[in-house]
């Protein structure tokens, strides 16, 4: 190894940056966490309650059943989208005549802004006259209706994101697979190996790292979504698909309960990290250490 | 193009009276010189309103003073945000704030703003000579404090209205089809009872036609069902306030002396549930932007309609398949409500709308309340209403465009001047976004089947009770 | 890969096509379509073709200026990440650096913040805080940039970690051997041969900054409004403004598509890992 003074210099601008804009807005949160807070609170001074915000949040039956949808949520979209952007990926990988266009064509979604997703997506599914529904009706006599069925509405939330995010999958595994060196694959297949040998035993202990970056990227992301899903169902039917990252907002933006919020949040983000220090722990940090 | 023709008219308008009373030009430019080099910022939603204030009113503003005007529209949840946060931080980002007139009293609570009428008084210089209080009409007085000073300047006013389509009521047919099977005369409905006859009749006789009853603004994830019950159904079955009491600690329940679940509300919600399973599918999903929507195509025979989309519905063929066949009524009501709220008690339909506040951290306040008083002047109203379907001022009602205008609207604008009294504005509560997110989930459940209407309303009302406690209102 | 039918590929990638394109294809014929007959009886072909949104979008200044905006914040955003994600990813993967596996997991967590409550810190960082004399962060693109770094530069990072860790020592050695500088190496070898990696980080940092919403909506206020933040001003409370929003959407595809064919270009750079056999 060579001097680490060199590698010290080359993580400092990173470490200053998310340091300056990660951390102090943490603490910031942290702290609020920790006080009665509502501006238009019949009191609107900060109150400090030591951790009675976290006692109620044990009891908040909203917040727990939005814990349980958005882990559901987070659970069927993020599990599509790694198998078949992984399957999208190994298409990309063959020959082809007008590949690039199709790759082009594949991540024109990413482009899209969520909240107009969001919006497509709700005309798309607009009971009796949104495209969907009507030809479901139409061409299977099936009733599609997105504010009154839960199911629906949750499937459908699904739905979109997977429309949406399978292509950063997709991109994210085929730059792990174009950088696989060959020589394994070609000794392989003298060797006579079958395509899910090759799978199993080689190509996936070898993309891994780069499959769970990016189950842990899309997971974060989902648990955070807002944006599109509030444009589509706006948290309903009910509860059905008020996702966390929605119900934070209303308890942020319409409530304006700062304290509350900050509470919930400190809460979301210490779940997020351990369920991903658990999959990094067990499943990446030993081979690294390997090495 | 068609905001550069309003822009004529008013500049027109503008040089007339100019022309008139040269004393008045001057004062614009006299006031403007002392505040040459301010900007002045101003934070709204983006409503047709509030877009004639940024793309005629502000330039015009600007040519006349020398002050300049950046006017930000944005969606109002974040408009909301960003003006608290810009009162609450004290940053005095903001000179001008819009006020949407359910939140004034939460920002009255706060001492975000400044008193207007006070400010002028305080120094006369200010005062332009073609500005007056006494201008405004009543919708004025929901954005004045205890001493009846103004704290907000009206911009935008409207009501939640009964529209009708006159061509499927007038059609002998339909007339006789509606004697046949009800024995009655088909008419505007008054009463409830004769509204779900109607929407009954007109969703059978629809059918395959894509034509329904009524319209329902009953979204199962969004604040506009609230609303559409709260404000629109509970108060025609005499449940007014939300049926929360101020005077007595803020009760919500009937045991404690609310009324939030009492069977009158019981009575409107059950009316108004039976009224959205007659309605078009897309209700369920549908806020006040699609019920509007959903007229304007021609699938809803009647329905409560907000009178600020009613003017497009009405009359805007690019938006609208209705134009010339929208009639306009008062919502229905339970009998006695009507003359009940006659006598000046409650209220039988929302009375919506908005002002320009200036916010206490302004660092321009006097270059601001030069901009308040130039929109709030009666030459600048005629072509903004017509622009915004919006009527602030007394003196604009008799504005020849505006006139027209009402014609095609079917008389909206008339109904407003002479039974806007019978509306009212969202109840005097500093804690409006709280307790309506706090109860919302629950009255979202009742829509989708989950918890019984009756059981509901109960849980909605002991909810609201303790959200008062928890936000500190209950004691 | 098994060889196989290129014929057959594309036959399938056109059906895949269809997939991804359809909703693309309903927010162009929502473009073109006047409000109310978007609530009427939906039908697949469009007829007749509404330009009137384009021709509006087109015309106004101000969307000129957000896009403009959106261009230079998510690019700035895009190359200040994958540069010192580069950078940092190099340093834990060649450096014994006390303790890089909790540094590199630390980083990531800085993107699993709930955006909502967030926002209040970083508005008062934001103009109470970073203040210079008249200059405040608020409202500014250099703001953003920087904002944005928060939550993208640990995304970089983690997507650029394994395809520099996958790329053999051997070939830094060799490079040292040779009498090459650290600057010599990272830039001759390292560098080269991340570009697939780093044009994938590229376009998604990109993507992200481009569409960010909230952040934007609430730290900007007329200056470095970006165009994600202009589409919001079409729901309101009178009505969403379904057709315009979806011109601006369509509208916006062009200069991402742009970018987009610039950067895909590197991603089939790769395969260039003969070099260690030889």
């Amino acid at each position: 190894m060579r001097s680490n003074k060199v590698g010290w210099l080359l993580l400092t601008p990173t470490l200053l940056l998310l340091g300056v804009f990660g951390i102090l807005p943490f603490i910031y949160v942290l702290f609020l966490s920790f006080h009665q807070w509502n501006p238009f609170g019949a009191s609107p001074d900060r109150i400090f309650i030591w951790g009675n915000n976290f006692r109620r949040l044990v009891f908040d039956g909203e917040f727990l059943l939005s814990i349980w949808v958005t882990l559901k949520f987070a659970f069927f979209a993020v599990f599509s989208e790694i198998v078949i952007g992984y399957l999208l990926a190994q298409l990309f990988m063959r020959e082809f005549p007008g590949r690039a266009v199709f790759r082009t064509i594949h991540t024109l979604p990413l482009i899209v802004a969520p909240i107009v997703v969001g919006s497509v997506w709700r005309l798309m599914t607009t009971p009796s006259i949104g495209i969907i529904p009507y030809y479901a009706n139409q061409l299977f006599g099936i009733d599609i209706n997105i504010g009154r069925d839960a199911g629906t509405a949750f499937m459908f939330t699904v739905i979109m994101d997977i429309w949406h995010w399978t292509p950063l999958v997709t991109l994210t595994l085929l730059a792990a697979l174009l950088s696989l060196p060959k020589e394994p694959f070609e000794q392989a297949q003298i060797d006579g190996a079958s395509r899910a040998q090759i799978f199993w035993h080689i190509t996936l202990p070898m993309i891994r790292p780069a499959i769970l970056a990016t189950v842990f990227i899309r997971l974060m992301d989902a648990l955070r979504t807002v944006d599109e899903v509030w444009m589509l169902t706006g948290g309903g039917p009910g509860a059905a698909t008020r996702y966390i990252g929605l119900h934070i907002w209303k308890v942020v933006f319409p409530k304006t309960d700062y304290g509350y919020g900050s509470a919930i949040s400190v809460i979301v983000l210490y779940l997020t990290l351990v369920m991903c220090w658990m999959l990094y722990v067990g499943l990446v940090a030993p081979r690294n250490k390997g090495n | 193009m068609r905001h550069h023709l309003k822009a004529g008219g008013a500049t027109l308008l503008i040089g007339l009276l100019a022309g008139s009373m040269p004393a008045l030009a001057d004062f614009w430019s006299d006031a403007g010189a002392k505040f040459q080099g301010v900007t002045l910022h101003g934070v709204t939603e983006s409503t047709p309103p509030s877009n004639y204030v940024k793309d005629v009113l502000a330039p015009e503003f600007t040519e006349k003073t020398g002050i300049k005007v950046e006017i930000e529209t944005t969606s109002w949840d974040q408009m909301y945000d960003k003006a608290i946060k810009d009162m609450e931080a004290g940053t005095g980002i903001y000179d001008m704030v819009y006020i949407e007139q359910d939140i004034i009293y939460a920002y009255l609570a706060r001492n975000f703003l400044v008193d207007i009428t006070k400010a002028l008084a305080d120094d006369p210089s200010l005062k332009a000579p073609d500005f007056s209080e006494e201008a405004f009409t009543s919708f004025a007085d929901y954005f004045k404090n205890a001493d009846g000073d103004l704290m907000g300047l009206p911009m935008e006013a409207f009501i939640k209205i009964y529209l009708y389509r006159t061509d499927l009521f007038n059609d002998p047919e339909i007339q006789a089809a509606f004697k046949e099977k009800t024995g009655k005369d088909l008419k505007p409905a008054t009463t409830h009872e004769e509204y779900t006859e109607i929407a009954e009749f007109f969703t059978e006789w629809g059918q395959g036609k894509d034509i329904w009853g009524t319209t329902a603004q009953a979204h199962t994830g969004h604040p506009a069902s609230w609303y559409e019950f709260f404000e629109s159904i509970a108060p025609t079955f005499g449940v007014y306030n939300w049926g929360i009491d101020a005077d007595n600690n803020y009760a919500a329940s009937v045991a404690n002396g609310g009324r939030m679940n009492s069977d009158e509300a019981k009575a409107a919600l059950k009316y108004w549930l039976h009224l959205r399973d007659i309605a078009p599918p897309e209700s369920a999903a549908s806020t006040w932007t699609e019920t509007a929507t959903t007229f304007a195509a021609g699938r809803a025979a009647q329905g409560l309609i907000y009178g600020e989309n009613a003017a497009w519905i009405a009359s805007d063929p690019e938006k609208s398949r209705v134009v010339g066949n929208v009639g306009v009524a008062l919502p229905p009501t339970e009998p006695g409500v009507l003359e009940q709220v006659e006598a000046g008690e409650g209220y039988i339909g929302y009375y919506d709308g908005g002002a320009f506040g200036l916010p206490i951290t302004s660092k321009n306040q006097e270059a601001a309340l030069l901009f308040l008083q130039y929109i709030g002047q009666d030459s600048v109203q005629g072509p903004w209403a017509v622009a915004g379907s919006r009527i602030t001022n007394t003196a604009t009602y008799d504005d020849p465009a505006v006139q027209e205008l009402d014609k095609k609207l079917g008389g909206y604008f008339t109904m407003l001047r002479d039974q806007g009294k019978l509306f009212a504005g969202a109840p005097p509560f500093p804690f409006h976004a709280q307790v309506r997110e706090a109860t919302a989930p629950i009255f979202y459940e009742i829509l989708t089947g989950a918890i019984e209407p009756d059981a509901g309303l109960d849980q909605m009302a002991a909810k609201a009770e303790e959200e008062l406690t928890n936000l500190g209102y209950r004691k | 890969m098994r060889p196989s039918n290129p014929w057959l590929n594309v036959a399938l990638w056109v059906i895949l096509s269809f997939t991804t394109l359809f909703p693309i294809y309903w927010l162009f014929v929502i473009s073109v379509k006047p409000a109310v007959d978007l609530f009427t009886t939906p039908s697949v072909i469009l007829d007749t073709v509404y330009w009137r949104n384009y021709v509006e979008v087109f015309h106004d200044p101000t969307l000129r200026r957000y896009m403009t905006n959106s261009l230079i914040v998510s690019t700035g955003n895009a190359v200040l990440c994958s540069v010192l994600a580069f950078m940092a990813c190099y340093a834990l993967s060649r450096y014994d650096i006390g303790g890089k596996e909790n540094i590199f997991f630390w980083t990531i967590t800085n993107r699993m913040a709930p955006a909502a409550v967030f926002l209040l810190p970083f508005f008062l960082l934001f103009t109470k805080v970073f203040v210079i004399g008249d200059f405040k962060l608020y409202d500014t693109r250099i703001g953003l940039i920087l904002l944005y770094s928060t939550f993208n530069l640990p995304f970089a990072i983690w997507t650029l970690r394994p395809t520099i860790d996958g790329i053999p020592r051997e070939l830094d050695e060799a490079a040292t051997v040779d009498g090459a500088s650290t600057w010599q190496t990272i830039r001759e070898v390292i560098w080269p041969l991340a570009k697939p990696g780093l044009a994938v980080t590229f376009i998604l940092i990109w993507v992200f900054a481009w569409n960010e919403f909230l952040l934007a909506a609430t730290l900007t206020s007329f200056n470095a409004r970006t165009i994600t933040t202009g589409l919001s001003e079409y729901v309101t409370t009178t009505g969403t403004e379904w057709g315009k929003m979806a011109a601006i959407s369509i509208f916006t595809l062009i200069p991402a598509l742009i970018i987009f064919s610039m950067v895909q270009r590197h991603i089939v750079a790769g395969l260039t890992f003969g070099a260690v056999k030889e």
